[in-house]
C-alpha cells in the first residue's frame, strides 16, 4: 500500500502567520486569545482569538489587489495556502493530478452581514458583487484564485466545525482511490456576527478565557484562522525529491447521531471515530503518544470527549491538550489547524499546554498537560474534531 | 468494485416522489418557482413535521423514500451536496441579529443554519453512526457528495451511501441572485430557453436522494462507471479527461447514446456547453434537464437523475431531446457534463445494467 505523506503545510490564526510563529507561540505556553480589536461587534467585552492584522495589512501582506472583492476566510485561506504550496514546492515541482479541498461554513457571512439590508433591497447595487461571494464554494474559489489552472479539481466541505479535518480525509481517500496524486486540504474561517452572536444564543461562550477539561468550565473562546496540509503518496514525494514532513496513517469519520449541537453523554461518536481512525493506521491506543483533543470548553463536548477518550485509552490515557486555550475555536478551521499543531509538536519534540486549566473533571480520570513539555518523543499523534450534528473524525499522524 | 445507482426520490416542481415527469412533466410557468410538496404524513409525523423547515422535510423524506424503493433499511455513508445549506434558516438569524441588534436571539435558527444539519438530521432520523459529510461547493456540490461516495466504494470503506443534492430557493436569494443577473426577466417558453439568446435562466428548488451500492438488487437504475470534477480546464483539458475516462471504463466515444447537459437558457451558460458538445461529443444527442427542473445549486443532481431513467428505460422522450440528432434505439452508455459558470465542471459515465 502506498502510504499518504504530509510534505506541506501552511497557517495563520491568533498566534500569527506561519509555523514558525505557530512553533514560537505554542512552546511561549501563554495564550493568544484576547481583546476584540477587529470584529464589529456589540459584545466587545467577550474574548477572542482574532488573528492580528486588519484586512487592509492582510490584502498588503498577500499583495492583493485594493479593488478586488474578497472576504477575510479567503484572505486567511490564501496566507495559509500560499505558505503550504511553497513549503511542499508543489507547484513548481508539480505531481500530476492535484486536488484543492478547503473547509468553510459560513462562507462570506462576515461581508454579507454587514451589507445585508442592500442586498435585499432590489434597487441597491451597494456591494453586490458580495452577494456572488456569500456562498462557502465562492469563499473556496476565491482563496485559490491566483492558481487558477493548477488545480485539476476543487470542492468545498461544510461540516461546522469539523470541516477542515473532514477534507483531510476526503484528500486522502481521493489520493487512494487514485483519482489524483497530490491533495492541499484544510479549512478557513474568519470571526463573524454570525457565529458569535449564533454561539452567544446557545450560551456556551465563556466570558472569560476558555478552561478546556476544567470542572468550572463555562464555554467557548471564538477564535479565526486557517490551516492547509499537503498530501501526497510517498511514492510521488520521493519522484519530487520532496522530503516528507509525516505520515497520515490513520483516520475517520464517524457520526454521533444523538442531537444537532450537544454531544451524546457516552461520546459514542468521538469513540467510534477514535476507534476507528487506530483501526485504519493499525495501531493500538498505546502506540498514541499525544492526543490534541478538540477540547472546546463547552461542559457537554469536554464530558462527552473525555469519556470516549477514557472508553478508548482505558487505564493508559496518553498526555492531552486542548490547544484551543492558545488560539480559540477557530470553528471550520480548526480541525486542520490543530493537525498543524500536532505534526509540529510531533516533528519538534514538544507537547503544548492546556492552558487555564486549574481543576480536574471528577467523573474524568485525567488531567489534561499544564505545561508545556519538550524534549519528548512523540512517534503518533491522534487529533480530534468534532461538529454541531455530531460530525466527529480523527486523523492520526506518525513520524516517518 | 462496481457502483450502482439502485434508486433516486425527488421533490421539485414536478410530481413529488415520482418517476411521472420523465413522460409527462408540468412544465414550467414562472421564473420563480416552488416545489410541489408531498404528503409529508406518510413519512413523518405532524410533531416532526412543524418542528422541521422545508428543506429539511424534503431531505428526510427523498431519503426515507429513496431507502424504502431499494429495499434498504440503513447505509454506511450519508453525504449530502447543498450550495446554501439550511438558507432559509440563515436568514431567519440573520433578520433577528439585526433586528434586535444583537440580543436575545433563539439559537434554534443558528443551530439548524449549518449545512451540515441535513446530513445529521438524516443520520439522527435513521440512528446512522457510519461517515456523515456535506459538501456545498457552488453547482457542483452533489457530484462532490457522489464523487466521495464513488471512492470510498472503490476503496473498499463502505458499501453503500445516501447521497443527496438539496436546495431551496428563499424569495430573499431569489431576489438577492437576481441582481446578478441569473434569472430571466421577461416571460419565457421551451422554444425561447432552447435559444437561449437573453442572460439568465428560470428558478427551482431541488431535493434529490440517491442510493448507491456495490451490491444491488434487480430493479437498480444504471451502473456508476466514473465521475470526475474539474476545475477551470481548458477545453483540450476536458477533452482529454473525457477521453481517458472512456478508455479507463473501456467504452469508445461511438458507443456514447447520449450527452445530459446542463443547459439552462443562459445566454453565456449555454454557449459553454455548445462549444463543448461541439469539440468533444459532435453527433451525439444531446439531452437537456433544467427546463423541467429549474435552475439551482442542486440542479446538476437531476442531470444523473435524468441519464440514469432514460438508462433504465431504454428511451429518451422527446421533451428531453435537446438537438435533432438521430440515433440507435438502444441507450445503454450516457455521459453526463455540467459547469457552474465555466469553473466548476463535472463530468460522469452511466451505463445500463
Amino acid at each position: 500500500m502506498n502510504k499518504i505523506v504530509v510534505t506541506g503545510l501552511g497557517v495563520i490564526s491568533a498566534l500569527g502567520w506561519g509555523v514558525e510563529k505557530t512553533e514560537q507561540a505554542l512552546l511561549k505556553g501563554k495564550t493568544f486569545v484576547g481583546k476584540m480589536k477587529y470584529l464589529n461587534t456589540k459584545f466587545t467585552d467577550l474574548p477572542v482569538g482574532e488573528v492580528p492584522y486588519s484586512d487592509d495589512e492582510l490584502r498588503e501582506l498577500l499583495h492583493v489587489d485594493k479593488n478586488l472583492s474578497i472576504t477575510r476566510t479567503s484572505l486567511l485561506g490564501r496566507a495559509a495556502l500560499h505558505e503550504a504550496l511553497r513549503s511542499a514546492d508543489i507547484l513548481q515541482n508539480r505531481p500530476k493530478r492535484i486536488a484543492f479541498i478547503a473547509g468553510t461554513t459560513v462562507g462570506g457571512m462576515e461581508k454579507s452581514e454587514q451589507y445585508y439590508i442592500d442586498f435585499l433591497d432590489i434597487h441597491s447595487d451597494y456591494k453586490t458583487e458580495y452577494i456572488a461571494l456569500h456562498d462557502c464554494g465562492a469563499c473556496c474559489e476565491m482563496m485559490a484564485m491566483e492558481y487558477t489552472g493548477k488545480f485539476d479539481m476543487m470542492t468545498t466541505i461544510s461540516t461546522a466545525c469539523s470541516s477542515a479535518v473532514n477534507s483531510v480525509i476526503l484528500g486522502a481517500n481521493l489520493i487512494k482511490s487514485g483519482c489524483v496524486d497530490a491533495a492541499i486540504v484544510g479549512g478557513s474561517e474568519c470571526l463573524s456576527k454570525f457565529h458569535l452572536d449564533g454561539f452567544h444564543s446557545l450560551m456556551i461562550l465563556d466570558p472569560e478565557l476558555c478552561k478546556p477539561f476544567d470542572k468550572n468550565r463555562q464555554g467557548l473562546n471564538l477564535g479565526e484562522g486557517a490551516a492547509f496540509l499537503v498530501l501526497e503518496t510517498e511514492t510521488s514525494a520521493t519522484e519530487r525529491h520532496v522530503k516528507p514532513i509525516c505520515r497520515l496513517s490513520g483516520y475517520a469519520n464517524c457520526c454521533d447521531a444523538y442531537h444537532q449541537t450537544a454531544s451524546s453523554p457516552d461520546g459514542e461518536g468521538a469513540y467510534l471515530s477514535m476507534t476507528d481512525a487506530l483501526k485504519s493506521a493499525q495501531l493500538q491506543p498505546s502506540d498514541i503518544d499525544y492526543i490534541n483533543a478538540h477540547g472546546t470548553g463547552t461542559e457537554s463536548n469536554d464530558e462527552s470527549e473525555g469519556n470516549a477518550i477514557m472508553r478508548v485509552f482505558g487505564n493508559n490515557i496518553p498526555p492531552i491538550s486542548s490547544t484551543k486555550s492558545y488560539t480559540g475555536h477557530t470553528t471550520s478551521a480548526s480541525g486542520s489547524l490543530e493537525c498543524v499543531i500536532s505534526i509540529l509538536a510531533m516533528v519538534k519534540n514538544f507537547i503544548p499546554a492546556n492552558l487555564n486549566f486549574s481543576e480536574k473533571i471528577p467523573s474524568l480520570s485525567f488531567e489534561p498537560v499544564k505545561n508545556v513539555v519538550t524534549n519528548v518523543t512523540l512517534d503518533h499523534i491522534l487529533t480530534n474534531s468534532f461538529g454541531f450534528g455530531g460530525n466527529d473524525s480523527s486523523c492520526i499522524f506518525s513520524k516517518i | 468494485m462496481k457502483t450502482f445507482i439502485q434508486a433516486i426520490s425527488q421533490i421539485s416542481l414536478q410530481e413529488p416522489l415520482s418517476d411521472q415527469w420523465f413522460s409527462n412533466p408540468h412544465v414550467p410557468q414562472n421564473i420563480f418557482n416552488e416545489s410541489i410538496e408531498p404528503d409529508y404524513k406518510r413519512f413523518l409525523s405532524p410533531m416532526e413535521a412543524r418542528r422541521m423547515g422545508k428543506l429539511m422535510k424534503r431531505a428526510i423524506t427523498t431519503s426515507l423514500d429513496v431507502l424504502h424503493r431499494s429495499h434498504f433499511e440503513n447505509v454506511d455513508a450519508i453525504i449530502s451536496g447543498t450550495g446554501l445549506g439550511c438558507i432559509d434558516n440563515t436568514e431567519k438569524f440573520l433578520h433577528a441579529i439585526i433586528d434586535n441588534n444583537e440580543d436575545c436571539l433563539p439559537p434554534t435558527a443558528f443551530m439548524q443554519s449549518t449545512h451540515n444539519t441535513i446530513s445529521s438530521q438524516i443520520a439522527l432520523y435513521l440512528k446512522c453512526h457510519g461517515y456523515n459529510s456535506t459538501y456545498s461547493h457552488r453547482g457542483t456540490s452533489f457530484e462532490s457528495s457522489l464523487l466521495d461516495a464513488f471512492v470510498q466504494m472503490k476503496v473498499g470503506d463502505i458499501h453503500s451511501a445516501l447521497v443527496g443534492g438539496h436546495d431551496e430557493m428563499t424569495p430573499d436569494y431569489f431576489n438577492m441572485l437576481g441582481k446578478l443577473g441569473y434569472w430571466k426577466k421577461d416571460p419565457f417558453t421551451i422554444d425561447s430557453l432552447k435559444k437561449a439568446d437573453t442572460i439568465g435562466s428560470i428558478s427551482g428548488s431541488c431535493s434529490l436522494a440517491l442510493l448507491l451500492t456495490d451490491s444491488p438488487n434487480q430493479d437498480a437504475l444504471c451502473q456508476l462507471n466514473d465521475i470526475e470534477l474539474m476545475y477551470a480546464p481548458s477545453i483540450t483539458e476536458i477533452r482529454s479527461r473525457m477521453e481517458n475516462m472512456l478508455i479507463k471504463n473501456g467504452i469508445a466515444l461511438g458507443e456514447i447514446d447520449a450527452v445530459v447537459m446542463g443547459l439552462n437558457g443562459d445566454i453565456e451558460n449555454d454557449a459553454v456547453y455548445h462549444q463543448i458538445s461541439q469539440n468533444c461529443f459532435p453527433n451525439i444527442p444531446v439531452v437537456w434537464y433544467k427546463h423541467v427542473f429549474g435552475e439551482s445549486y442542486s440542479a446538476s443532481s437531476f442531470g444523473a437523475y435524468t441519464a440514469s431513467m432514460c438508462l433504465k428505460n431504454n428511451l429518451i422522450p422527446p421533451h428531453l431531446l435537446y438537438n435533432s440528432v438521430a440515433r440507435s434505439t438502444n441507450i445503454s452508455h450516457v455521459l453526463v457534463y455540467n459547469h457552474f459558470q465555466n469553473k466548476d465542471h463535472s463530468l460522469m459515465l452511466l451505463s445500463k445494467i
